[in-house]
């Protein structure tokens, strides 16, 4: 899978290859508009992060220009500009997803891996993990064959584990995936634990045992 | 304030107590100049009129029977002339006085004031007193006609004063006028520039100059601070933004520690705090520069309803019981964002500051919006929408969010407001 970051501020390019690159994902960086421009002419990727304020451009202008090649990449804003004429602006010029900065890098994984996901236009919609199975368009959730009844959140948090294999995920970053950008107006987020806790319930009582680890203070891993 | 007087009117009124008291004066004034004159007129006409008869009694040589004839038809004729033989040795000397009569003709009060001139004349070496009385008018008549008239012209003065004043205030003070309306309707928030019209006025062209020189500073200031706060803001996203995936990188480290971990999330906590701030500080700006500016026809039912399903999660940890009490759809023209924000920072609000097993109730009376919660003290009014007047010990609580509200609803000319009643903090906003 190949990812172009396209991101001027280098230390946070460099943080999102170094958090993605334990999955199958080659990274690659664009820090101008004319580097960025440059790679969108010669090379094909499965996911493009864009960031909308670039030396030499706007990010906006690469999407028209992705438009005009007929390029199927996926894209992601990942923006500072946190207004809603620039999402629906990013969105209408062809943007699959926006996220605005500042983000969690694990929400940050879940998505470009939901997007690589619904790319893939071939392969059926349905994620394999060991026993577990997860239909993508169906929603449903199954265990040896045997459908596990799981609430919508119950399901958001499944997938975003799944989307974030064998990382430590807080629970500040997990409230945030469930409740939006709002989470960070409360100081509270026990109600994670009791989401965690009914997952876990739920997956064990089908047999699928020990997936999901507690890391003392901090949160969870899904570990594979 | 008591009671106020408009500038105009107060040299009005001395204006007219001045000329009042002048007017007043001068009536006495004015009866003494008439009596004089007319006293001394009717003197000079007595002594003519006996000059004349004089001159020609002695040169038409009657007899003392004629002049008898004579007194007895000017008696019939005209009774302000007389003649009458003097009885007596010395003859006395000439007099003028004042005589009172009565008079049958006079309807007021039947008298008359004479002016007489009593002198004597020798006829056939006879003396005769010769008596002349011209009816005068009476001082008191005088006086009640001086009077009314003099009143007349009071009343004239005053009505001449009252229109010459709203001819002056209308014409002459409109551009101050115009200056005051212009001040009370200026709002640092909302205009950049005061536009005064020019005058030909001295002063008040003056006080226009240094009037919009004070308000030109006022705004440069005003809007120093505002693209400040707002490039301050975004400046701070990016160190924000690498802090955060910093501190996710570096919970992934493998050699990492519990001890490590606990200051780990000791960091996280803060940052997401300051990050708050951070974004609150520029939705502030955008919204006081004027972004956001789209609007829209939109039911604010349903942002409540899809902010408390938001928030679903946090409502079940505190067992909290909610009572949205909004049947029907509240239409409203506003920007679909900020209105979002509004709901959601009224409910989190409620949501933060209630105790566990608390109530909450959404209800609306009249386009008023009441989110009350429950609650034990009364917060302080006085600052409680300002910025950072934060009242909680809240360690997430960026001291905005009322702010927000307070700055959303001005956007818009609504009202929120603050109440404790029967144990339930209550906000109010009126659109």
């Amino acid at each position: 899978m190949k990812i172009l970051i396209i991101e001027d501020e280098k230390e946070l390019a460099a943080d999102i290859v170094k958090y993605l690159s334990d999955e199958n994902y080659l990274c690659e960086i664009a820090a101008t508009y004319e580097q960025a421009a440059g790679k969108i002419f010669a090379y094909d990727y499965d996911c493009i992060l864009l960031d909308l304020m670039l030396p030499g451009g706007s990010g906006l202008q690469l999407l028209e220009l992705l438009k005009q090649e007929n390029k199927q990449d996926g894209v992601i804003i990942i923006s500072a500009k946190n207004s809603i004429d620039d999402k629906v602006n990013g969105l209408k010029l062809g943007a699959d997803d926006y996220l605005a900065k500042p983000f969690h890098q694990a929400e940050l994984a879940a998505r470009v891996e939901a997007l690589i996901r619904r790319k893939q236009f071939d392969s059926n919609n349905i994620i394999i993990q060991n026993e577990l199975s997860v239909d993508i368009h169906a929603k449903t959730v199954m265990v040896n064959d045997k459908l596990v009844s799981l609430t919508k959140k119950e399901y958001d948090l499944l997938l975003f584990f799944i989307g974030n294999k064998n990382r430590v995920l807080s629970k500040g970053a997990l409230a945030e995936h469930l409740s939006g950008d709002f989470a960070d107006m409360f100081d509270s987020h026990d109600f994670v634990y009791a989401h965690v806790k009914n997952l876990k319930r739920k997956l064990k009582e089908m047999g699928y045992i020990g997936r999901i680890k507690t890391i003392y203070g901090t949160g969870y891993k899904w570990e594979q | 304030m008591g009671t106020m007087t408009r500038l105009l009117n107060k040299p009005l009124k001395t204006f007219a107590i001045y000329s009042l008291i002048i007017l007043v004066v001068s009536i006495p004034v004015y009866v003494f100049v008439v009596d004089y004159i007319w006293i001394n007129e009717l003197d000079e006409n007595n002594w003519l009129t006996l000059q004349h008869t004089k001159q020609k009694l002695q040169s038409k040589q009657f007899t003392n029977d004629e002049i008898e004839q004579i007194n007895y038809i000017w008696g019939e004729l005209q009774p302000g002339v007389s003649i009458t033989k003097v009885w007596g040795k010395s003859i006395p000397q000439d007099s003028v006085y004042e005589a009172i009569r009565p008079n049958k003709y006079d309807l007021d009060d039947g008298e008359d004031r004479f002016r007489c001139l009593k002198s004597y004349i020798e006829i056939n070496g006879q003396p005769y007193q010769l008596t002349i009385e011209t009816n005068v008018e009476e001082s008191d008549e005088t006086f009640v006609a001086v009077a009314v008239v003099t009143l007349l012209f009071f009343i004239l003065l005053i009505l001449g004063f009252i229109l010459l004043n709203r001819r002056i205030a209308t014409k002459t003070w409109k551009p101050f006028y115009h200056t005051l309306r212009s001040l009370q309707s200026f709002e640092l928030s909302r205009d950049s520039v005061l536009n005064l019209s020019s005058t030909d006025i001295q002063e008040f062209q003056e006080l226009n100059q240094s009037l919009e020189l004070l308000v030109k500073k006022n705004v440069d200031t005003y809007q120093q601070q505002k693209s400040f706060t707002e490039n301050a803001s975004h400046e701070l996203q990016t160190p924000i933004a690498l802090l955060k995936s910093k501190i996710d990188l570096l919970f992934q480290e493998k050699y990492i520690t519990p001890e490590m971990l606990v200051i780990l999330n000791g960091i996280e906590a803060p940052l997401l705090r300051l990050s708050r701030i951070n974004k609150n500080l520029l939705l502030l700006a955008k919204v006081e520069n004027h972004q956001y500016n789209e609007k829209e026809q939109l039911n604010v039912n349903s942002y409540i309803e899809s902010s408390l399903s938001l928030f679903e999660d946090y409502i079940n940890d505190k067992n909290l019981i909610i009572n949205n009490n909004i049947k029907d759809p509240i239409v409203i023209s506003a920007n679909s964002f900020l209105l979002e924000t509004l709901i959601n920072n009224f409910l989190s609000n409620a949501i933060r500051h209630t105790t566990s097993g608390g109530h909450i109730a959404i209800k609306l009376e009249d386009r008023r919006l009441f989110f009350c919660n429950s609650g034990i003290t009364a917060l302080k009014t006085r600052h409680l929408f300002e910025r950072f007047s934060t009242t909680s010990k809240d360690k997430i609580s960026s001291g905005l969010g009322l702010a927000i509200i307070k700055e959303i609803a001005n956007k818009y000319n609504w009202k929120v407001s603050y109440c404790f009643e029967n144990g339930y903090h209550t906000f109010i906003l009126a659109f």
